[in-house]
């Protein structure tokens, strides 16, 4: 069982490692960022991240200087998000093992806690997919599969990518939503004019529009979220940015009981992210959209 | 002339900023006149109690949901802004090309233009929860959202064509002034058309529409659509007496027709080619298409196939295509088979959503048709009554086609809309 499931992700990363580098390549000069293309192209990329932001905290010669540099702030209004603390230096980011991913589905139950999502909202931030072995082929991957997991399969969480060229953000007409200079997406629910655009333009699926009043057990409510204030307008992970910039993790890496998730700062050379995306070789959801998620896999 | 705002220069006829508005028509309008008109204010009064109902529950009276998030009012949208194409480019046509024979239309085309786009505008503020929030388009808005500038465009277009309407009825600034409104209208028509297609085709998330041939296809299905629903209104006004033209003008507007057809088709079965070909072939876009072939969405898009290529044959068939019934049906069907396209359309986008998880048909739910009825009866409304108080036909000296003369004025879109 686990030589099968070993194989698959193995199988996957390759046409995404051919494709990636073939393209920046292409390109010309790193346009893409990506581990295969960081490490074939060093000397170019240190070259332009010196002049472009010479306060970033990034050492030189950092490996994932590239990635830290594409992952800025898009249509960023400087107003203060309501419920959490102002962006720090940090850029977050995400790497799930999905050979780890047993495909419980712990992560979604809590995300929807602490995320105060309506239980009536028929939606989840986190959808995890039931993949069939041997390729990475969305059109025949089940999301409502039974509960536990199905020993033969392999499961693929998707959730937010907290992109660095976000398609949500450039599609929204009204500037509602925007990239945090922490790489937060997020959402101003008092200017949202529900044209769902975004949901449109979103290639991952992640952001969800409240069709009906969002209904919390007031036991449940988290106060640290707001509810109402989402009726009939467009919610999504943030990386549960009112955890995360007071110091804690993400729900989701919390109730992982195989500890598949991993969340952390890629400016800190030293956290578990920055690690994994240097030693390990890794993989992106639909690379070929050029979103740049902020959510590796790795099997 | 006038320094009054309001003048009167005939019993019943008031004339505000130049325009005659044959008030007095109205008292001797039969009793069908008025019979049509009490209908479509009932209708409408359904689509404001649906409004009402729809803003004080939100989405959960639609049947719209995440997997389409978009439904009727999208699919309505790209329909009517589609339709005023057809009427802008006939009427271009008549002072840029000097295409004489469709002069007679002038006056309707641009009302028609006009009315539809607003349709179109007044569908987006009724789908949404808090139309107030609509503002936000005007104060900030993301220069990379194709919305912002579909959006605008619509607003542009609809002030163009009713001061287009305007300068044609007074003849303000003379044939000159006409002539450079049209310069401005009809690029701005093909504007339009292009970012609405922009709206759908700029998406690379969504697989069946990110493709460069979706502009040329709406522009050509708009035309197509629009011209056919003018050939359509010409009949029956013309049945009823309101407008007599000349024969030689609806043999033009169905080559014209004809012609715009087999371009639209043909651009539709290239784009099928190419999804399908083993060398071009995508699995994900095959899978998506392939509902539409053999799978629960083949009721909306085989008729496009269907009714498309009848239409074609049948003003392509060189003994009949003079004959009024052949034309009448052969357009009919066509503005049949582009309301089905452009569901099919926004359905490609949506039917298998961009995690692969497909999802059955959407099918509009009570409150989202009785508010795109009560739509579609302002558009009739407004029509019904132009057609009695607004001087729509062109005066004969204007032209030399038949005289035009305002008879005992029914409703002269009915049926077309």
């Amino acid at each position: 069982m686990t030589r099968k499931n070993d194989s698959i992700p193995a199988d996957a990363t390759a046409p995404e490692g051919l494709t990636l580098s073939r393209r920046s390549f292409i390109e010309g000069l790193g346009a893409t960022a990506g581990i295969l293309a960081a490490g074939s192209v060093p000397a170019f990329l240190s070259a332009t991240a010196g002049s472009a932001t010479a306060s970033e905290p990034t050492a030189e010669g950092d490996p994932l200087a590239p990635i830290i540099e594409e992952d800025n702030a898009v249509n960023y209004p400087g107003k203060p998000v309501k419920y959490a603390d102002p962006a720090g230096d940090q850029k977050w980011a995400m790497v799930i093992d999905v050979k780890a991913c047993i495909g419980c589905r712990r992560c979604v139950y809590a995300c929807v806690k602490e995320n105060n999502i309506g239980r009536n909202a028929g939606f989840t931030y986190i959808q995890v997919l039931e993949m069939e072995p041997g390729k990475v082929d969305l059109d025949h991957a089940k999301l409502d599969y039974a509960e536990g997991g199905d020993p033969d399969k392999w499961y693929l969480p998707v959730q937010c990518m907290q992109c660095a060229k976000p398609t949500c953000v450039y599609g929204c007409p009204v500037i509602a939503t925007w990239k945090e200079p922490d790489g937060i997406v997020v959402i101003d629910y008092d200017k949202c004019i529900a044209c769902r655009n975004c949901l449109v333009t979103c290639p991952y699926d992640a952001r969800h529009f409240n069709w009906v009043e969002p209904e919390v057990p007031a036991a449940e409510r988290n106060p640290r979220v707001p509810v109402e204030e989402k009726a009939g307008v467009v919610e999504k992970c943030t990386f549960c940015i009112q955890r995360t910039r007071n110091g804690q993790t993400t729900a989701c890496v919390e109730a992982c009981p195989v500890g598949a998730r991993k969340f952390g700062d890629l400016n800190d050379p030293e956290s578990e992210v920055s690690i994994l995306l240097k030693t390990r070789r890794v993989w992106r959801l639909k690379e070929e959209t050029g979103n740049e998620p902020m959510i590796w896999y790795v099997g | 002339m006038a320094k009054k705002l309001i003048t009167t220069t005939a019993p019943g006829v008031y004339r505000i900023i130049g325009v005659d508005f044959n008030i007095g028509a109205l008292k001797s309008a039969g009793k069908r006149y008025w019979l049509f008109v009490a209908l479509l204010g009932i209708i409408i009064t359904l689509g404001i109690v649906a409004w009402g109902t729809a803003l004080a529950n939100g989405g959960s009276v639609m049947a719209m949901r995440d997997n389409y998030p978009w439904g009727l009012w999208f699919t309505n949208y790209m329909y009517y802004v589609g339709l005023s194409a057809g009427g802008l480019i006939v009427y271009a046509s008549v002072h840029l090309f000097g295409a004489e024979q469709f002069k007679p239309l002038s006056r309707l085309a641009v009302l028609q233009a006009g009315v539809l786009v607003m349709l179109a505008l007044l569908g987006i503020i009724t789908d949404m929860e808090r139309p107030w929030r609509a503002v936000y388009m005007l104060l900030t808005p993301n220069g990379t959202s194709p919305f912002v500038y579909t959006g605008s465009a619509a607003n542009i277009y609809m002030i163009i064509c009713f001061v287009d309407l305007w300068v044609l009825i007074t003849g303000f600034g003379g044939k000159k002034l006409a002539h450079r409104m049209t310069l401005i209208a009809l690029p701005f028509a093909i504007y339009l058309h292009t970012t609405t297609a922009f709206v759908l085709s700029l998406n690379k998330s969504r697989e069946l529409w990110n493709s460069a041939v979706m502009v040329p296809i709406f522009l050509t299905s708009a035309t197509a659509s629009g011209v056919a629903l003018l050939l359509i209104c010409a009949y029956i006004m013309q049945s009823l007496g309101v407008f007599k033209f000349a024969s030689s003008m609806f043999r033009s507007l169905s080559t014209l027709l004809a012609t715009v057809m087999i371009i639209d088709l043909f651009l539709l079965v290239v784009e099928i080619l190419t999804v399908f070909w083993p060398t071009s072939s995508k699995p994900g876009h095959a899978i998506r298409f392939s509902h539409f072939f053999t799978g629960e969405y083949a009721w909306a898009f085989i008729p496009v196939l269907v009714l498309g290529f009848g239409a074609f044959a049948l003003l392509a068939g060189r003994k009949t295509r003079h004959l009024p019934t052949v034309q009448i049906t052969a357009s009919i069907m066509y503005v049949v088979a582009v309301f089905f396209k452009r569901y099919s359309l926004m359905a490609m986008g949506f039917s298998t959503n961009t995690l692969g998880q497909y999802s059955s048909p959407y099918f509009p739910s009570l409150v989202e048709v009785l508010i795109a009825l009560g739509l579609l009866a302002v558009g009739l409304m407004i029509m019904t009554l132009s057609a009695k108080v607004l001087p729509l036909q062109v005066p004969e000296d204007e032209h030399d086609e038949e005289p035009a003369a305002l008879g005992a004025g029914v409703e002269p879109v009915v049926e077309a809309g």
